[in-house]
């Protein structure tokens, strides 16, 4: 249904051409680096293996801190949506720390965590708890009170219909806060990277920058943006796939 | 005074009473046990008392929000003209979407050490990657606002023979506006978030340097006294955007028929 877009990938050919001229021309290097190098510096730093590891150690803090804010977000959210009296009870405290700024506990789970994997993994998961516990609030919120009723009278109790009712009723809007939870997890531990200069992707960039080598520098941002982009792309997938009942266009997105 | 009212003031109550309860648990705990990392609700609130009022304390809130104000005015402003643009020809959203879709991948703190290689680390290096952050949620919402309108919105606009500028200004602008709305809704916290980001890297100033710096003094209280005002102040912001946006947006509520929050 979607063909590819040929004149979108010429237009980013062309930018990239102009860059590596302007660059050359004007001799921009000190600032910014010819794409020619930035490709030759991603090449290596794959084929070395540098970049490719440090991207492994991002990925490890993020999918264990994501995966982490997953199974607590779903679980404590369809408990809690499932109950008014839970829901009124929770209200203040989620209100309260829901506009805190995971970055902003970055210094804090340093003094706690040190600076290592589990301060990572603590402030990647505490980013990315909040959209999918309040999505799947309002998912289980949301559930048809019929599919209950009907689920009561047949005789499944609540851990049963929590599971069978809400949860399935739920599903897209928990796709959704995960959604924005990846990307903002993503966020979260490059800047926990960048802020420890210990490890990862983040650390990389920061230590590229601090030697002054820029091709290397942007082929981290590079990569990272790939890295960014392929897990929209697997997430939207899932999406699909998983929930093939809701509409398209709710999933076009 | 019906029992549904009484109920409804409990459930209320409730959740200011289990708020307060965690807050006592906080409170007992760290004064039974006295630890470095985990000082009493009082203690900090003590500080923050004796902090907040201060001038540098004032002053660092004021780069801050003027940072944020800067980057967030620049960023919406070209998230909704590209987007606007990308809307409403086909050419230019086929042209520009691959690059916008890449770019909007891109995690904005990836791009801070370029962009001090750059600009260095004053103030535009901030508000440069706070507008990064903002321009792409907006710059989405404002092209699916104006793609959702609908096909006879369009063709009676051609068949006025409307210029495209017109076109924009008094039918797609207008019809998108909810959408755009929302976007910069997402757009402000990220932006609060960009901001705290920013300041973490070489500033002298602004709430992300003051909770950093706390917290290489080893000043715990002063350091949670922070955090806590930037929640303060991204829920203040949140608040002030909604009512904003039940001004702009009344006409679009009426319509909807949504009753106004």
């Amino acid at each position: 249904m979607k063909q590819a877009n040929l004149v979108g990938w010429l237009f980013v050919v062309l930018v990239t051409g102009l860059l590596e001229v302007g660059v050359r021309l004007f001799e921009l290097r000190d600032s910014v680096p010819a794409p020619s190098a930035v490709l030759r510096a991603l090449a290596e730093g794959v084929s070395s293996g540098t970049l490719s590891g440090e991207v492994g150690t991002t990925l490890e803090s993020y999918a264990e801190g994501l995966g982490l804010a997953i199974a607590a977000g779903i679980v404590l959210g369809l408990v809690i949506g499932s109950s008014r009296t839970l829901l009124e009870a929770s209200s203040i405290v989620i209100e309260f720390l829901r506009p805190i700024p995971a970055v902003a506990l970055i210094p804090l789970a340093i003094m706690v965590f040190g600076l290592g994997l589990p301060m990572r993994r603590f402030v990647i998961a505490y980013a990315a708890l909040w959209p999918i516990l309040i999505n799947t609030l309002y998912g289980a919120r949301g559930a048809d009170r019929l599919l209950h009723d009907v689920a009561r009278t047949s005789g499944v109790t609540g851990l049963g219909r929590l599971v069978s009712v809400t949860f399935p009723a739920a599903l897209p809007s928990i796709a959704t806060g995960i959604r924005v939870s990846a990307s903002l997890a993503l966020l979260v531990g490059v800047t926990a990277e960048l802020v420890t200069g210990t490890e990862g992707i983040g650390s990389y960039m920061q230590r590229q920058q601090l030697a002054y080598q820029l091709p290397e520098l942007y082929a981290a941002i590079v990569v990272t943006g790939f890295l960014g982009y392929a897990i929209n792309v697997a997430l939207r997938r899932a999406e699909r796939h998983f929930l093939f009942w809701v509409g398209e266009g709710r999933l076009a997105r | 005074m019906t029992a549904a009212f009484l109920n409804r003031v409990g459930r209320r109550l409730l959740g200011a009473v289990v708020f307060g309860a965690a807050l006592g648990i906080w409170e007992a705990w760290a004064r039974s046990e006295p630890s470095f990392l985990f000082p009493p609700v009082t203690a900090v609130l003590e500080r923050a008392w004796q902090v907040w009022p201060t001038t540098d304390f004032l002053t660092s809130v004021a780069a801050s929000l003027e940072r944020l104000a800067a980057g967030y005015a620049l960023g919406a402003g070209i998230g909704i003209a590209a987007g606007l643009l990308m809307g409403s020809l086909r050419a230019a959203r086929r042209t520009l979407e691959p690059l916008v879709e890449f770019l909007r991948a891109v995690p904005p703190v990836a791009i801070v050490p370029a962009v001090i290689v750059v600009l260095g680390l004053g103030n535009g290096m901030r508000i440069a990657v706070i507008a990064f952050a903002v321009c792409f949620p907006v710059l989405v919402n404002t092209v699916e606002g104006v793609r959702a309108v609908a096909p006879e919105t369009r063709d009676t606009a051609a068949m006025l023979h409307l210029g495209l500028a017109e076109t924009i200004f008094r039918i797609y602008l207008p019809a998108a506006l909810p959408s755009i709305v929302a976007g910069l809704r997402v757009a402000l916290s990220i932006g609060v978030i960009m901001v705290v980001i920013s300041e973490f890297v070489g500033a002298s100033d602004g709430i992300g340097h003051y909770i950093l710096f706390q917290q290489s003094q080893f000043n715990v209280p002063e350091m949670y006294g922070g955090i806590l005002f930037l929640g303060l102040l991204g829920y203040v912001l949140n608040r002030l955007f909604l009512l904003v946006e039940d001004h702009l947006l009344s006409w679009h509520f009426r319509a909807a028929g949504e009753p106004t929050r």
